[in-house]
């Protein structure tokens, strides 16, 4: 209070003198304004009937935002902060220290940029050297690969240094903690993916590795993506209007929910639009014959374009819409656990298709995309291995078509009381199956004579 | 006589005080008394602990099954105190860490860096022929144990439920049962069967219905609000609606606000 009573003939002072900032500045060195301060938030009109979703903070406003179909920006103690004290740009207050602090990273962020223009130059450079060999074989091709190793990690060191230049920003970080980083930025890539890791990502590998999903489905996956799933639910009362429930990683889902094809949100935190497989495999089918266990795959689709904007993925219309690109070899088969059979673990995996080999190089000079190939559908679909879903191998399938394991997302089925109206409607045959432990002999003992030691 | 300052007491008078207040004393002690030191002599030096612990019977502990040995599960193969073995493949460890079989197999002893770097484990294999430790990032070998059956009584399969019928309905995601006509809920709520087996509206719906109402009454027109339009200057109004808030504070304070408060109150 005493604070806000102390700045306010200051504040009052910036506020007439706003046009001659940059004349009048606290700071030895002048000050330029960032491109990432936005505007302060205007005051809320109390008369006005939109609200601001940076400065609601009661109850009432908060319906209203809601109302309105968006979501508060901040936690509420800032909200309310925001909404009762004096609108000063945070990067314009009149704090000395602040400001030489500000001066200093600034010209911090100067040099850094400079340095970059320096690695870019020095990157087309070192590319238009051209390798020349005594003999045509070993020395060369050792060369052509040296060139190709500097290529490759002075691209790295360039992707550092663009994210080095802006992580110091406090405006950077403010936005991307509002959730409004624009993914197309390699700064606000690197900011989620550190989030991803720190966290969930952590989670995801341990469910992935306890449920034994990675011996299991494949020989090992570190997921470079980060995905989310979530099913949609049709209300009988309203049925046009259905809802996504999100599922965690390992969660039990009930059948009635899983019978209906899942949304999939796959995030890359690497700049590009690269085109994906999803493949949906139950390694628990219960094989009586053999005493074992068999692998389904409930859906599989090829060439679906993922990019850090374009996350979502309607696992139910690819290929029907123009905003969903895909092409579906098995489509979606409801998951279901006969009675009485262990829980199944339906895992999604999402596979990255190669790129052809020139293209990396050039990716990190020009900044160009890598194009990744599209796999021929219609040749997979007639193939007698990866048409059929009982029996699917997924190491066999990514050998052969040269797929890298980038994701992964998991979710548990049992027999519920829905199971056998959704094997029913999907036409499964063995609805009405229940499975019972065997009976095994116990080993022979001595008995002795009396019957009471029977 | 002129008002003096009052002096302090004569070394005399605090003499006189202090016998008197000595007298009164109960306890006389100044310093503590010294306590003796206890000392126990070694009268009995061959008997030495009476009361001790002695060894008791052996409890027949270690191995029950050797290695390469058939068991069928819920065998014994190791009792012991503590984790010397801990259990490996298809093995589960009891109370007293006592190492069962868990699937008909034969008995593997084994160590698995890749799961515990010191740790010994005892496992199942189903083939004599196979080892334990299963190598790394292949799939694992795990057997079935069941055998599949008709059922007795098939379940019978979910009809869509009609929207005025008595029956009761499941709920979106279909693990919850609601009752929607009925003697029981005349006026047509969605009530849905909750933990501890009660019918009731979920806490969203009742703190919803409100809001609800209101909209339904603005799709109208109207409003379900008392004093819909502020008036100013009717001091009326503003009376009438501070009466009314008053009440309803009043009534909440004795009720409290959830939970155990207000009437319950310690005296």
């Amino acid at each position: 209070m005493t604070l806000q009573r102390a700045s306010r003939p200051v504040a009052q002072c910036i506020r007439q003198s706003s046009s001659t900032l940059h004349a009048r500045t606290l700071a030895t060195t002048t000050i330029e304004p960032s491109s990432t301060d936005a505007a302060p938030p205007p005051p809320s009109d109390p008369f006005s009937h939109t609200r601001n979703p940076f400065t609601a903070s009661t109850p009432a406003a908060e319906k209203q935002l809601a109302q309105q179909k968006q979501r508060p920006v901040g936690s509420r103690r800032r909200r309310a902060a925001l909404s009762s004290t004096t609108q000063i740009p945070f990067t314009q207050l009149p704090y000395q220290a602040f400001q030489e602090a500000r001066a200093f990273l600034q010209e911090d962020r100067r040099e850094k940029l400079e340095a970059i223009g320096l690695q870019r130059v020095k990157l087309v450079r070192l590319q238009d050297q051209v390798v020349v060999g005594e003999q045509d074989g070993e020395v060369e091709r050792r060369k052509q690969r040296e060139k190709d190793n500097r290529v490759r990690s002075m691209g790295r060191r360039l992707e550092e240094m663009k994210v080095m230049a802006d992580i110091n920003d406090p405006m950077v970080k403010k936005k991307f903690e509002d959730g409004q980083g624009d993914m197309t930025k390699p700064i606000y890539r690197h900011l989620a993916d550190a989030q991803w890791r720190s966290y969930k990502r952590q989670i995801l590998v341990q469910r992935l590795t306890q449920m034994n999903v990675i011996p299991d489905v494949l020989p090992a996956l570190e997921p470079i993506v980060s995905t989310g799933l979530a099913f949609p639910t049709t209300s009988s009362t309203t049925p046009a209007r259905s809802r996504l429930k999100r599922v965690q990683h390992g969660d039990f889902v009930s059948s009635t929910l899983s019978s209906q094809p899942p949304t999939l949100w796959i995030q890359p935190y690497n700049k590009g639009t690269r085109l994906c497989t999803v493949a949906v495999v139950n390694p628990d089918v219960p094989n009586v014959e053999k005493d074992g266990f068999d692998h389904r795959c409930h859906f599989l689709a090829v060439n679906i374009p993922i990019s850090p904007i374009n996350t979502r993925v309607r696992l139910g219309e690819l290929g029907s819409t123009s905003e969903n690109k895909g092409d579906v070899l098995l489509p979606w088969l409801p998951a279901y656990a006969q009675k009485g059979a262990p829980y199944q673990r339906m895992s999604i995996i999402v596979l990255e298709q190669p790129s052809p080999t020139l293209t990396p190089i050039l990716t990190t000079l020009l900044g160009a995309v890598a194009e990744s190939q599209e796999l021929d559908a219609e040749s997979a679909s007639q193939d007698p291995r990866y048409n059929v879903r009982d029996g699917f191998n997924l190491r066999s399938f990514v050998d052969r078509y040269g797929l890298k394991a980038v994701g992964a997302d998991l979710f548990r089925t049992k027999w519920d009381e829905g199971t056998a109206g959704v094997m029913q409607q999907a036409g499964i045959v063995g609805w009405d199956v229940e499975f019972r432990r065997k009976r095994v002999e116990p080993l022979p003992y001595q008995r002795k004579a009396s019957e009471r030691y029977r | 006589m002129p008002l003096t300052h009052p002096k302090a007491p004569s070394m005399a008078t605090l003499a006189c005080l202090q016998f008197a207040l000595s007298t009164l004393r109960t306890t006389h002690h100044a310093v503590p008394a010294i306590t003796h030191i206890t000392r126990r002599n070694a009268s009995h030096q061959a008997q030495g602990r009476a009361n001790g612990a002695k060894d008791g019977a052996g409890k027949r502990l270690g191995a029950k099954k050797t290695g390469g040995e058939y068991v069928v599960p819920g065998n014994i193969l190791f009792r012991q105190r503590g984790t010397h073995w801990f259990p490996g493949d298809n093995c589960f460890m009891g109370r007293d860490h006592t190492i069962h079989a868990g699937s008909p197999g034969y008995v593997r002893y084994y160590q698995d860096p890749a799961r515990h770097p010191k740790r010994k484990f005892i496992g199942i294999v189903f083939e004599k022929t196979q080892s334990l430790p299963q190598p790394t990032h292949a799939a694992r070998r795990r057997q079935l144990g069941m055998l599949a059956y008709q059922m007795p009584t098939p379940p019978q399969p979910e009809t869509t439920p009609d929207e005025h019928s008595a029956a009761p309905t499941k709920s979106r995601d279909g693990t919850t049962v609601s009752i929607r006509n009925s003697k029981m809920n005349p006026g047509g709520l969605q009530l849905t069967l909750g933990p501890g087996y009660q019918y009731r509206q979920s806490n969203y719906e009742i703190g919803r219905s409100g809001d609800k109402k209101e909209a339904a009454a603005n799709a109208k027109g109207k409003t379900i609000r008392a004093f819909a339009k502020f008036k100013p200057g009717d001091r009326f109004a503003a009376w009438r609606k501070s009466v009314v808030r008053v009440a309803r504070s009043r009534e909440r304070k004795v009720m409290g606000r959830g939970g155990k408060g207000g009437a319950k109150k310690k005296g």
